[in-house]
């Protein structure tokens, strides 16, 4: 295991951090790294508020012609 | 009540309502609900079967099948998790129809993929190698707004949609829908340790394009 991790590794390493999935040694260093380099902080917070910004999205564009067939189904399903 | 059970309990009473609602016939809950978890059951259906055109076939029968067995949903699982299991059985059911048996090889990340170009990383001959040249900036600093507003979110939506199937799918249902890792394992036939690759790359490429937007 290296002694430190570099800005370029760390940002490859975010996901594995946030998905807890980084073995205990790998975690220290990089939160070590995290604690002392603001650019990798930052960079930290943009994927928090990628994921957040991503988890607000509710819904999506439906296809007129297949909202259309499907409330037509639920329509036919309500009358039994 | 446990305080641990709180957000569980409000999460299944608000899910026996929009059952409740769906089989007492209300229209606009039934339209929430597809638009809710359209772009996932396409994401997760075009994994099975070879055609865009298939994969909406597969979403509407996956409806039409939730509807005819609405009435014997007892809420043990999550209302997102009763229709990720009926999505996956009609697809497979479809998928092996079209003898497209095995698609899951094609959603192993492939090639190497950087979350950020080497260039914005100083060089072997440089001080510092594989440091920052310039930090990425400081979003903590961007107001709030900024973050929150409907075109960012589109920005991220378009973003999305751009991705390759894979990473599409991870994405859509890690951080659109909140399905649990395990369960979008299951789902898709994929390891932990390579679902994870297809979320890191899909999370890096959708902060890329907001960083685009929000930094210009």
């Amino acid at each position: 295991m290296a002694e430190h991790v570099t800005c370029q590794e760390v940002v490859e390493l975010v996901t594995d951090y946030l998905e807890h999935a980084l073995q205990a040694d790998e975690a220290a260093l990089f939160e070590q790294h995290i604690n002392f380099c603001d650019g990798c902080e930052w960079y930290l917070d943009q994927m928090r508020t990628t994921v957040a910004a991503v988890g607000r999205i509710d819904e999506e564009d439906v296809p007129r012609e297949t909202r259309d067939k499907l409330l037509a189904a639920f329509r036919d399903w309500k009358r039994g | 009540m446990t305080r641990i059970g709180v957000q569980h309990s409000k999460a299944s009473a608000d899910e026996a309502e929009l059952v409740a609602r769906l089989r007492a016939g209300d229209e606009r809950a039934f339209e929430a609900l597809v638009a809710r978890h359209y772009g996932t059951m396409l994401a997760v259906a075009q994994t099975y079967v070879k055609t865009r055109a298939v994969a909406e076939e597969v979403v509407q029968e996956a409806w039409l099948g939730l509807l005819q067995s609405l009435d014997r949903f007892e809420g043990r699982s999550s209302l997102k998790t009763w229709i990720l299991a009926i999505l996956v059985n009609k697809a497979k059911t479809r998928g092996v129809r079209e003898a497209r048996s095995v698609p899951f090889a094609s959603l192993a990340p492939e090639g190497d993929e950087r979350a950020i170009a080497p260039e914005r990383f100083r060089g072997p001959q440089d001080g510092f190698p594989g440091h920052w040249r310039a930090y990425p900036g400081n979003w903590g600093a961007t107001p709030q707004v900024a973050l929150e507003d409907r075109e960012t979110l589109r920005v991220a939506m378009r973003a999305i949609a751009a991705l390759p199937v894979a990473q599409q799918t991870v994405i859509r249902m890690r951080d659109v829908e909140g399905y649990g890792s395990d369960e979008v394992c299951a789902a898709l036939e994929v390891s932990a340790a390579n679902q994870r690759v297809l979320l890191h790359r899909a999370r890096s490429r959708v902060r890329a394009a907001l960083e685009a937007h929000l930094d210009g």
